[in-house]
């Protein structure tokens, strides 16, 4: 009777073959077995180094000198998980996120304290601790298996027994046939297991180094803490470089501004001073227009200076948002070129700083609009979907616009964009060539 | 006023068209012959090629980036056209600024801050000075490079009058002028010249800027 296996079934049989027929003769495999025998070698220098180090510092405890010898044992131990993480890169292309840096403060005790507290540098010793009974059990397990399918492999050339039989091979296979009668015989089956155990191999070592990898992910790379400082840190600095950027735009507009307006107004406050101080020896009547035209000037430019001054006053803090969002935005459209819809509901207040950046958007976005997109006409919109405040600004403009963070092109865009994610909010922008363009913000009413 | 203050030729590079404009109303007013008034430091290293004053009133905030395009636009013109008076012109005092500027000597520098020419006349005066060759240190320039100076165990050595004749001589006033400053006569402050001269180890000099120079350079080391 013939056995139909169904197609289906065939193709996965002969794609399970060619997978384990192919293994052997991968690079992969290799770098395991080699990526094995080099972190095994680190392991046992770790081992001396870092044991005299640490049998060394508990000795000299007593004399302080010893936590300075512990405290140089987490430095070598911190660059021996830097070589490990090299070498895990190099042969398995690990790529382990750097843990945070050494960074102690100036001076030896500065010193002293990081490297003792150095979490990333106990890490890396709890790792080669811990590599210690993985690579005992890494040999036993599979570089055993290597050896002697190797050895096995090449027995009809060295006439040799084949194999030392060490590790989990010597219980299953018993011990190792020697010549004799039923030489060839014997020959032929070492030959034959050799050849079997030549394709297991790279499997039992993948086995380990899988353990390795996930050791190596465990203690050498940035533990979870650490990454979710780092982010903070990032969204940190980030919002610190919006504020400078806002303390700058404000001594930009005042310098710019009003300062340059009261330095032409006491320069002409001036000139009319001298002006009258003339008048007083000897009036040639023609300067009293002159002086006339300077009061006036200067009186323009009081004027001028006191409005700009009232914008800036505005745009470092709107005095509307007092009163809540809904006033704010109202004026801010109003105050718009662009003729610009407003609806706000908001069934309470968001906290203060959400408001202030909700404000900050919308009137950037509103900028931007009046600026850039030659639009007709535009919406703000500000609604409360559960915790989330969302801001929508729409305009018929004719679109294109992008977060650009490149030179003097770096539009406002990204920095809304970063101010914005410092609250864990989101920005998304939605505008084809030809517009429209939406430009919708989520941030957390609850700040 | 020396003769030529009616008849300097300056060149003006200020981006605020507010003090621009009033810049160019006063100049013209006191009879100062004004060549160009640009908005940026690439239209002063122009107007000052085509045609170079006798000085340049230089701001040193310009586009495009508003840090200090008016500062190397100056220190670029020094070493083209060192002929030409150079008087900068700042809301701010930056001590590095005042120490790149005179680097290459003080003859026709100026360093002012903006609100100076509030007062009208000492501004003209010291526009004069610098298009003639000499100097004009704001105070505030002076006190800044005094105290950024490492020298001041020897400052200390100075009476408060020297002090203040050697603030207003760094400024890059005249005996006279520094007289009529302090309402003393001429030769009290000869006299104390004399005594900061001694005191400070410099080479006694008559010419302005080099007295201006000597100082500066003292106060640099």
């Amino acid at each position: 009777m013939l056995i139909r296996i169904p197609q289906e079934q065939a193709r996965q049989l002969r794609r399970a073959l060619e997978l384990v027929g192919r293994e052997p003769f991968r690079r992969r495999s290799w770098a395991e077995l080699g990526f094995f025998l080099a972190s095994s070698a680190l392991t046992l220098a770790a081992l001396v180094v870092l044991g005299a180090f640490g049998l060394a510092g508990v000795g000299l405890t007593v004399v302080l000198v010893g936590v300075l010898v512990l405290a140089g044992g987490l430095r070598v131990g911190r660059g021996l998980g830097r070589w490990q993480r090299a070498l895990a890169r190099q042969a398995l292309g690990e790529d382990l996120a750097e843990p945070e840096p050494f960074s102690p403060r100036p001076g030896f005790f500065g010193w002293l304290r990081a490297s003792l507290g150095d979490r990333a540098a106990w890490r890396a010793v709890i790792y080669f601790v811990a590599k210690v009974p993985l690579t005992i059990f890494g040999i036993w397990f599979a570089l055993s298996v290597w050896v002697e399918a190797l050895l096995a492999l090449a027995s009809p050339l060295t006439g040799g027994p084949g194999g030392t039989r060490f590790g989990v091979l010597g219980r299953t296979l018993g011990p190792g046939h020697s010549g004799g009668p039923g030489w060839l015989v014997n020959h032929g089956r070492v030959f034959a297991v050799g050849a079997v155990l030549f394709f297991v191999a790279p499997w039992t070592m993948r086995a380990v180094v899988a353990l390795d990898r996930g050791l190596m992910r465990l203690l050498l790379g940035p533990d979870a803490a650490t990454s979710r400082v780092r982010t903070l840190e990032e969204s940190r600095s980030k919002t610190l470089d919006a504020a400078t950027e806002t303390l700058r735009r404000i001594e930009r507009n005042l310098h710019d501004g009003t300062q340059a307006q009261l330095v032409a107004l006491a320069m002409r406050l001036g000139q009319a001073k001298e002006k009258l101080d003339q008048l007083d020896d000897s009036a040639p009547p023609g300067d009293l227009s002159a002086l006339r035209r300077l009061v006036d000037d200067a009186h323009r430019g009081a004027k001028e200076a006191i409005t700009d001054l009232r914008d800036l006053a505005r745009g470092i803090h709107p005095p509307a948002l007092d009163t809540g969002l809904e006033n704010a935005l109202a004026t801010l459209a109003a105050r718009s070129p662009v003729p610009t819809a407003v609806t706000v509901s908001l069934p309470s207040r968001p906290t203060r700083s959400i408001e202030a950046i909700g404000y900050f958007c919308a009137a950037e976005l509103l900028a931007n609009v009046a600026q850039h997109a030659h639009a007709s006409r535009a919406s703000l919109s500000c609604a409360q979907h559960g915790p989330w405040l969302r801001i929508v600004v729409r305009d018929d403009g004719r679109g294109g616009a992008t977060v650009c963070r490149l030179g003097s092109s770096s539009s406002g865009l990204a920095g809304l964009a970063d101010r914005v994610a410092a609250v864990d909010g989101h920005l998304s922008i939605g505008s084809p060539p030809g517009g429209p363009t939406v430009v919708t913000i989520d941030l957390p009413a609850r700040g | 006023m020396t003769a030529l203050g009616t008849s300097a030729r300056v060149v003006i590079a200020e981006d605020s068209a507010v003090l621009r404009d009033g810049l160019v109303q006063l100049l013209t007013d006191r009879g100062f012959a004004v060549l160009a008034a640009e908005r940026d430091a690439v239209g002063l290293e122009r107007a000052v090629t085509a045609d170079p004053p006798d000085v340049a009133v230089v701001d040193i905030r310009m586009p495009p980036t508003f840090t200090d395009e008016g500062l190397q636009a100056a220190l670029r013109l020094r070493r083209s056209h060192p002929e030409v008076g150079i008087l900068v012109f700042s809301q701010y005092v930056e001590t590095r600024y005042a120490a790149e500027l005179l680097a290459g000597g003080a003859a026709g520098i100026g360093y002012l801050l903006k609100d100076r020419v509030a007062d009208v006349s000492d501004f003209v005066e010291a526009l004069v000075r610098v298009a003639s060759g000499g100097t004009a240190l704001d105070p505030e320039v002076v006190t800044q490079l005094m105290g950024a100076s490492r020298r001041t165990d020897t400052l200390g050595a100075l009476s408060g009058r020297e002090r203040e004749v050697l603030t207003l001589m760094a400024e890059g006033r005249t005996n006279s002028a520094i007289a009529a400053a302090l309402t003393v006569s001429e030769g009290a402050v000869e006299k104390h010249v004399a005594s900061i001269f001694a005191k400070l180890d410099l080479p006694a000099t008559s010419t302005d800027h080099r007295r201006v120079l000597a100082v500066l350079r003292y106060l640099e080391g």
